[in-house]
């Protein structure tokens, strides 16, 4: 008892100090270290969800790139072909446009000639007419004065034959 | 009343036990007891303060008290493993208790400034280091050992907690083992209480003796340095002791 009275131990003093430990225990517990615990929880399950987004990312970032790529290299496809098809149906196009430029030309031309031939006869035609008519007129008038009418109707018949045979020739 | 230092008026002179301010319904109220509400009251407003303003970007002080309960739950966890949940909050509490109460015991002038006058009209300090009371360091001492015990309990049953002391295997070897086991859960009380009580109360009777002979300014600054030292050093211990206690008294269950 003289050892207790000397470092002043007494049961209520005692009994204060374990009830006052453990009530800031409970304090501590319930407003410090609980709340820390469950910031720390909260932000390891951020930085975890975080990563997890980040690898996410990164495939999907990897993904969009082979995507991309295999975009590119199918669009260079498609516009080698349609420059190949293009060009084949330019030069189809234009062996056609002149094919038909050329029958057209080779039409024109034909039609041309044969209107060239209708205008040659008539106007052969015509000519000979006119040559008809003037050669009557030239031999009638040359004629005139020295023939009879009888002899001169023989004559202008006889050398219309003879013109006509040639025309016929 | 036992004085330690007992040189001459004007120099220290501080008591082992804490001296008695006043009564309350017969309850002595000590000087230690008036430091332990400060210290009550500046931990709870710490606690209800990180209550109201923990945040996922915590501010520097935040900052701080993370790395405290941070490095008690991770060091706990290497070695406690499952059991840390338990554990590290008391690990924690011990730690902070003591190491806020030493610290307050080192201010300058924490024990010299305030002074009240007692019945017996002698002038004693309104405030002391509470480690420096036995009846602190003695009451979390027997929480401590007493938690472990009934973690163990808890773990390996009543019968296998006895059968720790009481065993009649390999006679007598286990019964004298057991015997030891038995003195160790005393021994353990008394060393974490008295290492505690010796270190402070010889650390605040070094500060005070320094400040009543020798004292100033400049001259208590490294025995200052030293006690707070001694009291991160010594939270550290009581708290890692503990841990240690509590994990031993489970470990065995597992095996």
């Amino acid at each position: 008892m003289e050892m207790l009275n000397i470092f002043g131990l007494k049961p209520s003093l005692f009994l204060f100090q374990v009830i006052n430990f453990l009530i800031i225990f409970l304090i501590l517990k319930k407003f410090m270290i609980v709340p820390l615990k469950k910031i720390f929880n909260e932000r390891e399950r951020k930085i975890k969800q975080s990563m997890q987004d980040a690898e996410e990312a990164k495939i999907a970032l990897a993904n969009a790139k082979k995507e991309k790529d295999r975009i590119i290299h199918q669009a260079q496809i498609s516009a080698n072909v349609l420059v190949a098809d293009t060009k084949l149906s330019v030069e189809k196009a234009r062996e056609s446009a002149f094919q038909d430029i050329k029958e057209k030309t080779t039409h024109i031309l034909s039609d041309a000639k044969q209107k060239a031939e209708m205008e040659f006869q008539t106007a052969q035609k015509e000519i000979g007419q006119m040559s008809v008519e003037l050669s009557g007129k030239l031999i009638t008038k040359i004629l005139s004065d020295l023939f009879s009418d009888d002899e001169k109707q023989k004559l202008i018949n006889r050398a219309l034959e003879k013109i006509n045979e040639t025309r016929t020739n | 009343m036992c004085r330690l230092l007992d040189y001459s008026k004007g120099l220290g002179f501080m008591t082992i036990s804490p001296d008695v301010l006043f009564s309350v319904a017969g309850f002595p109220v000590t000087n230690t007891v008036v430091s332990t509400v400060f210290v009550d009251v500046i931990l709870a407003f710490v606690a209800f303060f990180v209550s109201k303003t923990a945040s996922l970007k915590p501010t520097r002080f935040q900052n701080v008290l993370e790395i405290i309960v941070d490095y008690f739950h991770s060091t706990t966890s290497e070695i406690a493993g499952k059991k840390v949940d338990f554990i590290y909050p008391w690990v924690l509490t011990f730690f902070l208790f003591i190491l806020i109460s030493n610290f307050i015991g080192e201010l300058p002038g924490f024990e010299e400034a305030f002074t009240v006058s007692t019945k017996n009209s002698q002038e004693v300090s309104l405030f002391r280091t509470v480690a420096s009371d036995l009846n602190f360091t003695l009451a979390i001492a027997v929480i401590s050992v007493v938690l472990a015990m009934l973690k163990s309990i808890k773990y390996i049953g009543i019968k296998g907690y006895i059968s720790r002391f009481i065993s009649f295997k390999m006679f007598p070897i286990f019964l004298f083992v057991g015997t030891l086991e038995f003195i160790n859960e005393f021994t353990k009380v008394v060393g974490l209480s008295f290492r505690l009580f010796g270190n402070m109360f010889a650390g605040s009777s070094v500060i005070e003796t320094v400040y009543h002979s020798i004292a100033f300014l400049i001259v208590p600054v490294p025995f200052v340095a030293l006690e707070l030292m001694i009291a991160v050093i010594q939270a550290m211990v009581f708290a890692m002791l503990t841990m240690a206690f509590m994990h031993i008294m489970t470990e065995n269950a597992d095996h």
